[in-house]
C-alpha cells in the first residue's frame, strides 16, 4: 500500500513537472530539422535561417506574398519606381527603428547591399543576382537609388532577398543580428535553442506571439512527437509516415520540383524521340499516394504553379508504353544507339523514398526497352554530376534532382537550368538562350507571356528533361495555435502570421 | 606509465596527420557550404577566404603551426573558433557519459555480484535475461519506444532537449541499457570465478558472512576485468553517443563530429578528434591508476 502511494505520488510529481515544459500562453516553440549554425541576416535565403530571421528579426525592402496572391508588397520600402533605365528608386519608411535603437535610413540600405555583395564574406544573397552588379546611391535619408548593370527589371522582387542591417554592421558574419523586424534575438544557446522576443518599439502592428523559441531535432519522429506532447507548436518538416493525425498535420507545396536532367549532348539522349520515350514510359499517377504523398502534382515546368508565367496549357506526357516502344524502334532504325546503358544518378536522402521512386522509374524505363543503372550518391559526389564542369568521358545520364523556387519568378531557375552557359543546364540551344534573355529583360504582362512561351517550348518542342512532380512537405501544428503552412513555409515562418486560439 | 604517455603522444601526432589528410580527401567544403548553384566566382572567392586554394602541404604546415599554439582555426559553418564549438559540445557529452557510467558501474556491480552469489537461481536467471536483452537492443528503437511510452502516452518526461533534470532521464536511460547489460555479465562471470576460488572457501570455512565475502574478499579481485570493460564503454561514450544525441537533441560531440564530417568543416573535425583523443588518453591513465590501486603487483 505504501509502495503504491509512493508510486502515485511520483507520477503526480512527474505530471506536475510535465506542465513545466508545456508552453506559456503567448509563447511558442518551433522545432526545426537541423541546428542553425548562423543567424546572419545575409544568409536568410537558407531555409532554416530564413525561418528564424526573415521578416521576424531582419526585414527586406519588399516582400512577396504567395499566401494571398497579392504579389510584391511594400515592407521597409513604401513605394518604388524605375527612375531611369536600370535604376530603381525606393522610397523608404520613415518610422522604422533597429532593435539597437538606431533609426533606419537610406545609408543602412546602401551598406546592407554592399555588405551582402562583398567578396570578403560568403553571403547567400548574391547567388540570386548572377552576374548583375549593383550600385547604390543615397538620394536623401528616405530615398535610395539602386542601379543594376545589366538592367534588372525585377530588381524590386530581388530586394525581397536582401535583409537590411544597420550601417555599423561589420563585414564579417555577425552572431548578433540587428534588424528592424517585430522581434529581436534575445538568447542563443549554441546547439540547443534560439529565442526571439517581441519588440515594443516595432514600426508595424504588434504581433500576437510574444516569444518564440527555436529548437533543433534531427529525427522527424521526435519533431512530430514534440508537437503531439505539447512541447512544441510548429514542426515545419515532418515525414509523411509521421503525418498521421488529421487534426494537427498539414501538407503543403514545398516549392520543390523533382525532375531528371537529361544531357542532350550525349547519345542516345541527343535524340528527341528518345527523350519523348523516357517521358512516355513513366506512369506518373502510380507514384502519387503510394511512394509519394497524395498532394504531389505532376510537373510541366521546373517551377511550381505559383510562379509568374506558369503555363496551364502545357500538358504532361501521357503514360504510353507502347508509344514509347514505337519511338525507340524508330530511333533505333535511324542508327540511334538506344541500347546504350543510361545511368540514373540520384542523391541519397534527397526526400523520403527517393531510392524507391527511382527504382520504380528504372523499372518503367526498362519495360519499354531502355537499359539503365541506378547510382545513388551523397550530396557532394552528386554535385559533381549535377553542376558544370561535368565529368569528362561520361556516358548518358539522367540526373534526378529537386529544384526549389518559391521566389515567384522563373528567372531564378531558367538561366541555371536551361541556358547554354547555365551551370546545371543539360541543353545548349540558341533559341532557348534568346528566350531566357528576353523574358529576363521583360516587365509586366510581357514578362509573364515570355516565360509562358519558354515553358511550353522547353516542354513540348525541346523536350528538355523528364519533369516529374511538384513535391509536398508535411508540417505538424499544435491545435492551440492558428497557423496554416503554405509554400512560403519552405523558406520563412513569419511569427506575425500566427494567432493563439 | 611514462612509456605509455610517450607512446600516446606519438599516437596523437599520427592521428593529427592522418585526420588532416583524410578529411581533405573527402572533397571541397565550398561545394557544400555554398548553394548548389553557386557561380565559379563565388566558389573561388570562398576557397580564397578559407585558405583552401593553397597547396595541401602549405595548408598542413600552417595547421601544425596553429595547433602548436592551440589555435584550431574557425568553424566554416558556425563562424566561430572551432575549439570553442568542440569544447561546448564535449561538455555535454562528458556530463552524459559520467552520469551514465557512474550509474552503470554502481548498479551493474551490485546486481551482478548478488546474481553471481547463487548462479542458476531465480534472480540470476532473471538478471541474465535482462542483461542479454539490454546488451542487444538497438539504441534507436529503445529511444523511440521510450519517447512514445513515457513522453507522449504517459507524459512523465519530455521527449527531448536539455532544459531540466527531467530532460536527462530518457537519454541516460537509453545510453545506460547496453553497457549495463555488458558490464553486468562481466561482473557476474568474474564474481562466479572468484566465489569458486580457494581463498573464498577458506573464508567461508572461517565463518565469514556473505556480505563480507562479496564486498571485502571477492570484489577487489574480481574487478580487474570489469574495469577494462568499463574503460572501453566509457571511451566509446566520450567519443559521443551519436544516436542518443541525435534523437534527444543533445548538442554532444558525437553528433558534432558526424555533422562536421558531412559538412566538411575541417577545423571542427580536427579539434573534435584532438579533444576526444585527449579525453580518452586521460581516461586510460585513470584506469591504469585504478589497476595499480587494486592490484599492488602492477606497481612497478
Amino acid at each position: 500500500m505504501k509502495g503504491k502511494r509512493l508510486l502515485l505520488g511520483l507520477m503526480m510529481t512527474a505530471s506536475a513537472a510535465a506542465s513545466a515544459w508545456a508552453q506559456e500562453a503567448k509563447d511558442i516553440t518551433v522545432v526545426l530539422d537541423e541546428e542553425v549554425d548562423l543567424v546572419e541576416p545575409c544568409m536568410a535565403t537558407r531555409s532554416n535561417i530564413g525561418r528564424i530571421i526573415l521578416q521576424n528579426v531582419s526585414e527586406t525592402l519588399t516582400e512577396l506574398d504567395v499566401r494571398n496572391n497579392k504579389g510584391l508588397m511594400p515592407r521597409l520600402a513604401e513605394s518604388w519606381e524605375e527612375a531611369s533605365p536600370g535604376t530603381w528608386r525606393f522610397h523608404l519608411r520613415k518610422d522604422a527603428k533597429f532593435s539597437d535603437g538606431s533609426s533606419f535610413d537610406a545609408g543602412d540600405v546602401k551598406h546592407s547591399i554592399e555588405r551582402a555583395m562583398s567578396d570578403k564574406i560568403s553571403c547567400e544573397s548574391p547567388r540570386y543576382f548572377g552576374d548583375t552588379k549593383l550600385e547604390t546611391k543615397v538620394v536623401d535619408d528616405n530615398t535610395v537609388d539602386i542601379t543594376a548593370t545589366p538592367a534588372q527589371p525585377i530588381l524590386p522582387l530581388l530586394m525581397t532577398l536582401v535583409t537590411i542591417v544597420p550601417a555599423e554592421t561589420p563585414i564579417e558574419f555577425t552572431r548578433e543580428p540587428v534588424g528592424t523586424g517585430p522581434y529581436k534575438l534575445t538568447e542563443w544557446k549554441a546547439g540547443q535553442s534560439i529565442t526571439l522576443t517581441r519588440r515594443d518599439d516595432y514600426w508595424g502592428s504588434a504581433p500576437e506571439v510574444t516569444k518564440a523559441t527555436y529548437v533543433f531535432r534531427a529525427d522527424p519522429s521526435v519533431r512530430a512527437a514534440m508537437v503531439a506532447a505539447g512541447e512544441a507548436d510548429i514542426a515545419p518538416l515532418i515525414s509523411e509516415l509521421d503525418a498521421n493525425d488529421a487534426e494537427m498535420d498539414f501538407s503543403y507545396p514545398n516549392s520543390e520540383t523533382f525532375y531528371m536532367r537529361l544531357d542532350h549532348s550525349i547519345p542516345p539522349l541527343n535524340d528527341k524521340r528518345v527523350r519523348q520515350a523516357l517521358n512516355m514510359a513513366l506512369d506518373r499517377d502510380a507514384f502519387i499516394g503510394t511512394l509519394l504523398p497524395k498532394g504531389a502534382i505532376k510537373a510541366t515546368a521546373i517551377v511550381p504553379p505559383t510562379t509568374l508565367g506558369w503555363n496551364p496549357d502545357v500538358k504532361v506526357a501521357p503514360y504510353d508504353p507502347e508509344g514509347a516502344k514505337k519511338l525507340l524502334a524508330e530511333a533505333k532504325a535511324d542508327g540511334v544507339p538506344v541500347e546504350t546503358p543510361i545511368a540514373i544518378v540520384g542523391r541519397t536522402n534527397n526526400f523520403p523514398n527517393v531510392v524507391e521512386v527511382l527504382e520504380a522509374a528504372q523499372q518503367m524505363f526498362e519495360e519499354v526497352g531502355f537499359k539503365t543503372k541506378l547510382q545513388m550518391y551523397e550530396v557532394a559526389e552528386f554535385e559533381k554530376q549535377y553542376s558544370k564542369p561535368y565529368p569528362e568521358n561520361r556516358g548518358p545520364l539522367l540526373v534526378a534532382a529537386q529544384h526549389d523556387n518559391a521566389r515567384g519568378d522563373p528567372v531564378f531557375s531558367m538561366y541555371f537550368k536551361y541556358d547554354s552557359n547555365g551551370r546545371q543546364s543539360g541543353i545548349a540551344n540558341p533559341d532557348v538562350d534568346k528566350m531566357i534573355a528576353e523574358a529576363t529583360a521583360a516587365t509586366g504582362e510581357k514578362r509573364a507571356a515570355d516565360w509562358k512561351k519558354l515553358i511550353a517550348y522547353l516542354h513540348d518542342d525541346v523536350v528538355a528533361d523528364v519533369l516529374l512532380f511538384h513535391m509536398v512537405g508535411y508540417a505538424r501544428v499544435n491545435p492551440r495555435i492558428d497557423f496554416t503552412p503554405t509554400i512560403a513555409t519552405n523558406s520563412q515562418l513569419q511569427l506575425s502570421e500566427i494567432r493563439i486560439k | 606509465m611514462m612509456r605509455r604517455i610517450v607512446s600516446s603522444f606519438f599516437s596523437l601526432v599520427a592521428l593529427v596527420v592522418m585526420v588532416f589528410f583524410l578529411s581533405r580527401l573527402t572533397g571541397d567544403p565550398a561545394a557544400l557550404f555554398l548553394p548548389i548553384d553557386a557561380t565559379q566566382e563565388m566558389l573561388d572567392q570562398f576557397r580564397e577566404l578559407h585558405g583552401l586554394n593553397d597547396p595541401l602541404i602549405q595548408q598542413f604546415g600552417r595547421y601544425v603551426l596553429d595547433v602548436l599554439q592551440l589555435d584550431f582555426g574557425d568553424s566554416i559553418r558556425k563562424a566561430r573558433p572551432a575549439i570553442d564549438v568542440v569544447l561546448e559540445s564535449f561538455t555535454w557529452t562528458l556530463q552524459l557519459a559520467l552520469i551514465t557510467i557512474a550509474l552503470v558501474t554502481a548498479l551493474a556491480i551490485t546486481i551482478g555480484s548478488v546474481a553471481a552469489f547463487r548462479p542458476g537461481g531465480l534472480f540470476d536467471r532473471f538478471v541474465s535475461l535482462v542483461s542479454l536483452i539490454g546488451a542487444s537492443a538497438p539504441d534507436f528503437w529503445i529511444a523511440i519506444v521510450g519517447i512514445v511510452v513515457f513522453s507522449i502516452t504517459l507524459g512523465w518526461v519530455p521527449t527531448s532537449g536539455t532544459g531540466t533534470v527531467w530532460h536527462w532521464i530518457l537519454p541516460v536511460a537509453v545510453l545506460f541499457i547496453r553497457p549495463f547489460g555488458l558490464i553486468l555479465q562481466v561482473v557476474r562471470g568474474s564474481m562466479m570465478t572468484a566465489f569458486g576460488s580457494a581463498y573464498v572457501k577458506t573464508a567461508r570455512a572461517k565463518g565469514v558472512g556473505n556480505r563480507s565475502i562479496i564486498f571485502v574478499h571477492t570484489l577487489r579481485n574480481a574487478m580487474l576485468p570489469v574495469i577494462t570493460v568499463i574503460g572501453d564503454q566509457a571511451a566509446a561514450m566520450l567519443n559521443g553517443a551519436v544516436v542518443v544525441e541525435t534523437i534527444f537533441g543533445f548538442p554532444g560531440v558525437g553528433k558534432l563530429m558526424i555533422d562536421s564530417i558531412l559538412q566538411r568543416d575541417f577545423n571542427v573535425i580536427l579539434a573534435a578528434i584532438m579533444v576526444t583523443a585527449l579525453a580518452i588518453f586521460v581516461m586510460n591513465l585513470l584506469i591504469d591508476i585504478a589497476y595499480t590501486l587494486l592490484d599492488p603487483r602492477l606497481r612497478t
